[in-house]
């Protein structure tokens, strides 16, 4: 069974327990404690050097970087659950694209403004409103090309969903619940991406604890 | 038809993609946009680019942007020419794909933002945020511990291969460095892993803008100008 070491309310691990459940790969959560800074502990930066949750432990196999490990477990398990990266070389090449796209043109923005709204005033601290406002700004300009992108076709690879449409989840369902849903739902086709994705049986299993 | 590789001549991402070109042997032509002029915002543009960014390549009519698809899909097309930059064996794919993400969020966004605060923010206009720049430059710095610990066990980021995972890092890399910044001497493993893939003949070939003189052919896209 995939030892999946992170934490149940952490973007990153709840990223590999979806997966696991799109793919019906069982998997065994152990916590690693970040309220008390586990996750820096010599003992586990020895495995996971950037001190980051999660990592996992397939059968010995140490992995870490949650869209790695992500990759890793689609393609060990091409032929059950949910398909989420093509085989063929154009979709392939769109689906990487997408998965780029989400990196640098989503989560860069989104992960900011989730940090200052959201982490921060959990640990009692002050968000930083100005950059708040430039990230969303940014987000703003980023997601109306979404709009264009899902005005054509169903997901942002192509017709079907990949684990680029995914990756979004985490990061986008903080950012959705914690006062900004309107930043989505008045983008129609956006709106339309988002329900779907985030409607799915696999994310409403983990989104509130892996 | 030979690849068109529509970018900026110095544009961080479009070295990226040339870096790999090149590694692979690969022929393109290159047709210079000029973002100091804002090409890259006309319709012409983003009727391909959506976020009106530089680059994408047209490859016989395949069109597609973000420099490291670009360079993942270059990579795998030309698997059999040049150096190999993409792994095979499932084990070896993981890891890879740890080192490529490794760049993408604990390498980018520091050297990104450093480069935009001290470099590119001036070109726009626009004044460094110092207090962003001290906490990027923390940032950076206990990142880069870690890439000295993973280094010191091998000799590229995703094993003992060079992979495309170690060439992402190259432009920012060089304009960290450019801007005074220089936070890879201090660590013995990560200076031989930079002077390692910065030597090679790819990077320096473009590493100075692309130009006439190595691009198979250059091209004035007058219509975006």
């Amino acid at each position: 069974m995939v030892k999946l070491y992170g934490s149940p309310t952490s973007t990153c691990t709840r990223l590999v327990a979806l997966i696991c459940k799109e793919k019906n790969i069982p998997y065994e959560l152990i916590q690693v404690n970040l309220a008390k800074g586990e996750q820096k502990a010599a003992s586990f930066t020895a495995i996971q050097p950037f001190g980051q949750v999660p990592y996992i432990d397939d059968d010995g196999f140490i992995l870490y970087e949650s869209r790695a490990i992500a990759r890793y477990l689609i393609k060990k398990y091409p032929n059950q659950g949910t398909p989420l990266i093509p085989s063929d070389p154009k979709a392939q090449a769109l689906f990487e694209q997408a998965a780029s796209i989400e990196v640098f043109n989503f989560t860069n923005s989104v992960q900011p403004i989730v940090f200052e709204k959201v982490f921060k005033p959990r640990f009692g601290l002050q968000p930083n409103e100005e950059r708040v406002g430039e990230a969303l700004k940014t987000l703003q300009e980023k997601l109306d090309v979404y709009e264009v992108i899902l005005s054509k076709q169903k997901y942002l690879a192509g017709d079907f969903l990949t684990l680029a449409d995914l990756t979004h989840l985490p990061y986008g369902t903080a950012f959705y619940t914690n006062g900004f849903a309107e930043v989505f739902d008045s983008r129609p086709n956006l709106a339309r991406w988002w329900k779907d994705i985030s409607n799915r049986p696999a994310w409403l299993a983990v989104k509130d604890g892996a | 038809m030979v690849l068109k590789l529509y970018g900026f001549t110095t544009s961080i991402c479009t070295l990226r993609v040339a870096v790999v070109l090149k590694e692979k042997n690969v022929s393109f032509e290159f047709i210079p946009v000029d973002i100091l002029k804002s090409a890259h915002k006309a319709p012409e543009f983003t009727a391909y680019q959506p976020f009106g960014q530089v680059p994408y390549i047209d490859d016989d009519g395949l069109i597609l942007y973000e420099s490291r698809a670009i360079c993942r899909y270059i990579a795998a097309k030309y698997a059999s020419q040049g150096t190999p930059l993409l792994p095979s064996d499932p084990t070896a794919i993981a890891l890879f794909e740890q080192a490529a993400s490794i760049e993408a969020s604990n390498y980018d966004p520091f050297v990104s933002g450093l480069a935009w605060e001290l470099k590119f923010t001036k070109l726009f206009g626009g004044k460094t945020d110092e207090a962003r720049v001290k906490s990027l430059q923390g940032q950076l710095s206990a990142k880069l511990d870690a890439y000295d610990v993973i280094l010191g066990k091998q000799k590229y980021l995703a094993g003992n291969d060079i992979t495309l995972a170690d060439l992402f890092h190259l432009p920012y890399g060089a304009v960290i460095l450019d801007i005074g910044l220089d936070k890879f001497s201090s660590r013995p493993n990560v200076a031989r892993w930079w002077k390692d893939i910065s030597s090679r003949a790819s990077w320096k070939t473009v590493k100075g803008g692309i130009h006439q003189g190595n691009a198979i052919h250059y091209r004035v896209l007058q219509s975006a100008l």
